[in-house]
Parts: structure tokens; C-alpha cells; sequence
């Protein structure tokens, strides 16, 4: 009995080891287990340019998502940079299965040409063949520098692709809500975007007042959202590029939750003209409004089916929040979760089979998974914090959410099946209600 | 007599997982403050910046005899505490004296929870206050209600104290 305390208390040690150290870490947190091993060595450089970003942000994008084990720079102790003079035992030792060389020359004034190849590790080992048949990726460009980050990130989707069959989405950006909080002037909002790690910030609109629920259109160019200024709830359509934007919604009572269509033609939207939150689409050539729910309740945060067939909205018609799908041909509307007393943000992921969640159980808020043919719900968040607002990203391979972390309003990123998690860097402020941008490239 | 050894040994190790769980630092908001009020009412952004909400509780004292603008609610309700009636029979009173006047009637909640959801739940928190004043006889065109959900929070805090603070519902004149 004495060993059986000595182990117990020695293994519920350890969970308190795991759990204070789940949310400390800037970057990966969690990694999964049979990642793919891959080598990325140091370019060649020729000319003027400076750093290693390349290769770096490479290994950061691969690493971060969970399914690369990266060797980079301060694990490699051989650096070859040409495919024909390469060693593939040294890389085979080592574990890796893959190698990214690459070269970076300088050919004019902030004009570089840059080479890489992915190459094969066991193809290259074959004696009898040639080394050029390790290679299954081999591009050039030629670019600015201010564009190496962006190449970086558009390589790192190639070399995704090409190793895990699953579109990569390192060049896909964020939008976010950054709130500052003073105490001697007013609380102070800011609409952002930025790259999905986290860099190239850019603000779309500041304001006095709240702004909430930012909602990517389905290419990229556009950003829905509400806000508060003028002391008034109204959604706004504004242009990413350009930062022009024009007023879609402004009735008495609440105007939100705006939610695309997969064609960019309607948002899905809520409007308390009623009296009560109810939803509509409006169609935004016409900007003629279809009401789709006439009650007494609160519905609210729809979102489409990629098969553009249904829309599911959280609705409290049952007592609490839980999650409906309305069926836009019959406008039949079923209950879709039975998990617990509070279901609500429900979307899509791409493949239409899943539905992401926020779910309460034990007090507690997480992001959950429910998969719609067999009906499993599964907890994808775990920490000691409540989560909300989840967004899935365009591959369906993870989920962006809020979370708090040493009492401040952070992101964090969770793979689809739980098995990796990250929180993005620190920012100044407080950062909520995030938005995962479609496929840009 | 073993159990009772295991008890304990679990009641230590778990009190040790919930107090590491517990604490977090408190962070001081001394962060460029003073430039952002110097920069307030300029904004280098294409699109608008927004314009400002001000809490006119100093005015609303001269207001009769209204002794509150501020309403609280309990978690997940709408329904009004009976002790808030005659602050709010009072603003009908003001409201139905002036009929120039005008309110914001704003609904708020804590942050638990999803963003939307919570401006549905402040509007009913909202609403109900809206009824009362309505029921006493004050013209529905005087009433405006806007719900902020979680998004204007009363405090930064996450205790239980702090959200009781958060669910409130706030009457903010405008005119008159």
C-alpha cells in the first residue's frame, strides 16, 4: 500500500508538471508523435543580403504545424547547398527523411534570385541512381527582399503539400481584435490582420468603441464586422487592400454575427428589428433581406455549409444555447448537439463533415469537435483557461480560438484532432475574436 | 489505516494542482497611455474612428430623485432585483416629466461564453428594464436599447466578484 501512495503521488506530480508547463511556451507546445523528419539546411548566399530568414521561417512554419520534426541550423554539422555534391548518409544518420537546400543570390538592387530543392533522403541514397532523382521539388524565383518572408511561407505550402498530400496554409492571414485597456483614457479597439504566425500586423480600424465579429469573404479581399461607433450596433463591409469600406446593416437593435456565403454573394446576419434576435440573409447586390428564423428567442451566430445547403446558428430555444441546422430548401431545423447545456459559434470545417464548437462542460469553456455522421464530440482544448471564439483554418487542420494566458486575452492554435497546440506571440494588449482568412495564394 | 495515508497524499497533491492553477498575475495598464489620450480624437486609419461613449452618471444625479443608472443582473438572468424598482420607477417618473429626453438603455454581461450570444443575453437584460419604464408609462421613443454583450466589460478581472460587476444594465441619457 505504501508503494501504491509513493507511485500515485509520483504520477499525479507529473500531471501537475504537464499542466503548468502547457501554455507557457512561445511556440509549439505540443507536437505530435510520427511527425515527418525533415532537414533544412542554411542557403547559400551570394551577395548582400543578410540573414537566414528563409530557411528560418521555413523551419518555424513546418515545426509549428505539428507534423514536421524540423532539423535545422543549430542541429546540422554538415551544410551542403548543391544536390550534386550531397551526402545522404549524413541525413539518413540523422533521421531525417527529407532535405530543403536552397541558394540565395543577389542580381540586382534588392533583387534576388532564390533556389530551392526538396529532396528525397532514401531515393538518394540508391547508388546506381543519379542525385537529381532525389529531387521531387526544385523552384526559382526572383524577388525583392522585402518579399522573403512571403516566399518563405509560399515554399513551406509547397513543401507541405508535397510531403503530407494536405494543402498548406502558411500564407493564409488573420484578423483579430486588439483591445488596450487604460486607466486614464477610454478602452481603445483596434480591427487587425496579420500572417497566420502571427507577423506583418496591420491595423484596418481603430475606434473608441467595441468592434466584434470580423468574417474573412470567401476571396480573401474583404472583411466583414461590427461596430460599435456612433453608439450604434452595425455591420460594415470593408476592402483589405484598399481600407474603403461601405455600411450593409444598420436596423434598430442588434446588427451582427455577419457570415458569408461560400459565393460571396449573401451574408447571414442578426437583426433584433423584431424585437428579438433573429437571423436574416441579405442579399448584397439587392440588399433584400430573407428572414429565416421568427421567434422569441435568441438566435444568433450562423454560418454556412460549404455545400452552400444549410446554415447553423446557436439558439437557446431549448432553454440554454445549443446548436441547430436549418435546411435553406425545406427550412426544416434540427438540433445538431446534445453535449452538455452550452453549445454556441458553431462552423463548418471545409470538408463539411465536422462542426467546431464552443462548449461548456464543468464550468468550464473549450472548443470541442462534433463529427456529424456518428455523432462523437471531442474535446480539442484542455487548459486550465476558458477558450471561445474557435475558427477553423481553410485545410481543416486547426483550429484558432481565444484564450487567456497570465490573465490577458491571447490566441491559440489547436490541430483538428487535439494533437498539437501553440499559442501565438505576445502582442501589446489584449487579442480576441479571431478570423482565419481563406486560401489567399 | 493505508487508505487513510493515500487520502492524505492525494488531498496534498491535489491541493497543490488547484493552487498552481489559481494564480496569475495582475498586469498594469501603464502602457503608452498618456500618447493615446494625446491621440484620441486623431486616427491615422482610412476608416473611421469611432466616436465616444460617455458615462453621464454625474448628470443623471440631479435627475430627481434616481439614486442609480446601473442595474445588475444574475449570471445567465434578465430578470430584475426588486430592490433596483424604485431607481428605475424613478427614471419613468423623469422620463415621463420630460418628454424631450431621451436614454441609451446598454446591456452587458461577463465575458464567459460566445461573443454573440452574449449580446443577445445584454439585450434582454436591456429589454427588461425597457419594459418596466414602459409599463410605468414612459413613450417607447424615448428608449433606445443597445447591447454591448461582453465587449465593454465594467472591469479586467476574471473573479466571481468581478463578473458579478460585468452583468449589469446601464441608463445613459443622452437628452435632457
Amino acid at each position: 500500500m505504501r508503494k501504491l501512495t509513493a507511485i500515485l503521488f509520483f504520477f499525479l506530480l507529473t500531471l501537475i508538471g504537464k499542466s503548468a508547463i502547457a501554455v507557457i511556451s512561445l511556440e509549439l507546445t505540443r507536437g505530435m508523435s510520427g511527425a515527418f523528419p525533415i532537414a533544412i539546411v542554411p542557403f547559400a548566399i551570394q551577395g548582400q543580403t543578410t540573414e537566414q530568414n528563409i530557411p528560418a521561417i521555413i523551419g518555424n512554419d513546418l515545426q509549428n504545424s505539428g507534423r514536421f520534426k524540423v532539423y535545422g541550423a543549430n542541429r546540422l554539422s554538415y551544410f551542403p547547398t548543391d544536390v550534386h555534391d550531397i551526402k545522404f548518409d549524413y541525413f539518413r544518420h540523422l533521421g531525417a527523411d527529407n532535405v530543403v537546400i536552397g541558394k540565395i543570390q543577389e542580381v540586382g538592387i534588392n533583387r534576388y534570385q532564390v533556389n530551392f530543392q526538396l529532396l528525397d533522403v532514401v531515393k538518394g541514397k540508391t547508388a546506381d541512381e543519379t542525385p537529381e532523382s532525389a529531387v521531387i521539388l526544385s523552384h526559382q524565383y526572383i524577388v525583392s527582399g522585402d518579399d522573403f518572408r512571403s516566399l518563405a511561407h509560399h515554399i513551406s505550402d509547397l513543401i507541405y503539400q508535397q510531403i503530407t498530400g494536405v494543402r498548406g496554409i502558411f500564407s493564409t492571414r488573420l484578423a483579430y481584435i486588439v483591445v488596450k485597456r487604460s486607466q486614464n483614457t477610454h478602452t481603445h479597439y483596434a480591427l487587425e490582420i496579420s500572417d497566420q504566425d502571427g507577423y506583418n500586423p496591420k491595423s484596418l480600424l481603430g475606434s473608441n468603441d467595441p468592434i466584434m465579429s470580423p468574417a474573412w469573404s470567401p476571396d480573401g479581399r474583404q472583411l466583414a464586422y461590427v461596430s460599435f461607433e456612433n453608439r450604434k450596433a452595425a455591420i460594415y463591409i470593408q476592402d483589405v487592400a484598399t481600407g474603403r469600406r461601405h455600411l450593409v446593416s444598420e436596423f434598430t437593435g442588434i446588427n451582427g454575427a455577419p457570415s458569408w456565403s461560400p459565393d460571396g454573394r449573401q451574408l447571414a446576419l442578426v437583426l433584433s428589428k423584431t424585437g428579438t434576435p433573429n437571423i436574416y440573409i441579405m442579399d448584397l447586390a439587392t440588399r433584400q433581406l430573407t428572414p429565416l428564423t421568427n421567434d422569441y428567442y435568441i438566435n444568433t451566430e450562423p454560418a454556412w455549409a460549404p455545400n452552400s445547403r444549410s446554415i447553423i446558428f446557436t439558439s437557446n430555444r431549448s432553454g440554454s444555447p445549443q446548436i441547430y441546422q436549418l435546411d435553406l430548401a425545406t427550412r426544416q431545423v434540427t438540433r445538431v448537439t446534445y453535449e452538455g447545456k452550452y453549445n454556441a459559434r458553431a462552423s463548418f470545417s471545409p470538408d463539411g463533415n465536422h462542426i467546431v464548437v464552443l462548449n461548456q462542460q464543468s464550468g468550464m469553456y473549450n472548443i470541442g469537435t462534433l463529427d456529424l455522421d456518428s455523432g462523437i464530440f471531442r474535446v480539442l482544448t484542455n487548459g486550465s483557461e476558458d477558450s471561445e471564439s474557435p475558427a477553423t483554418a481553410p485545410n481543416g487542420s486547426m483550429v484558432l480560438f481565444g484564450t487567456f494566458f497570465h490573465g490577458k486575452s491571447i490566441l491559440g492554435m489547436v490541430a483538428m484532432d487535439g494533437s498539437v497546440q501553440l499559442r501565438l506571440p505576445a502582442r501589446d494588449g489584449d487579442v480576441q475574436d479571431p478570423a482565419w482568412s481563406p486560401f489567399l495564394s | 489505516m493505508q487508505f487513510k495515508k493515500l487520502a492524505n497524499a492525494i488531498l496534498i497533491t491535489t491541493s497543490i494542482i488547484a493552487l498552481s492553477a489559481c494564480t496569475h498575475t495582475k498586469k498594469n495598464m501603464d502602457d503608452d497611455a498618456s500618447m493615446r489620450g494625446n491621440n484620441m480624437t486623431s486616427h491615422s486609419e482610412t476608416s473611421g474612428a469611432g466616436g465616444r461613449s460617455t458615462y453621464d452618471d454625474n448628470v443623471n444625479r440631479s435627475k430627481g430623485t434616481i439614486s442609480k443608472n446601473t442595474y445588475y443582473f444574475d449570471f445567465d438572468k434578465s430578470e430584475i432585483h426588486s430592490n433596483d424598482l424604485p431607481a428605475i420607477y424613478a427614471q419613468a417618473d423623469y422620463l415621463m416629466g420630460h418628454p424631450a429626453a431621451k436614454i441609451i438603455l446598454e446591456g452587458h454581461t461577463d465575458p464567459r461564453g460566445s461573443r454573440e450570444y452574449n449580446v443577445g443575453l445584454g439585450e434582454r437584460r436591456a429589454n427588461s428594464i425597457a419594459e418596466v419604464l414602459k409599463d410605468r408609462g414612459v413613450n417607447p421613443t424615448q428608449i433606445r436599447v443597445l447591447s454591448y454583450g461582453a465587449e465593454r466589460l465594467a472591469s479586467n478581472g476574471r473573479t466571481e466578484q468581478e463578473y458579478q460587476l460585468d452583468r449589469r444594465s446601464v441608463v445613459v441619457y443622452i437628452q435632457g
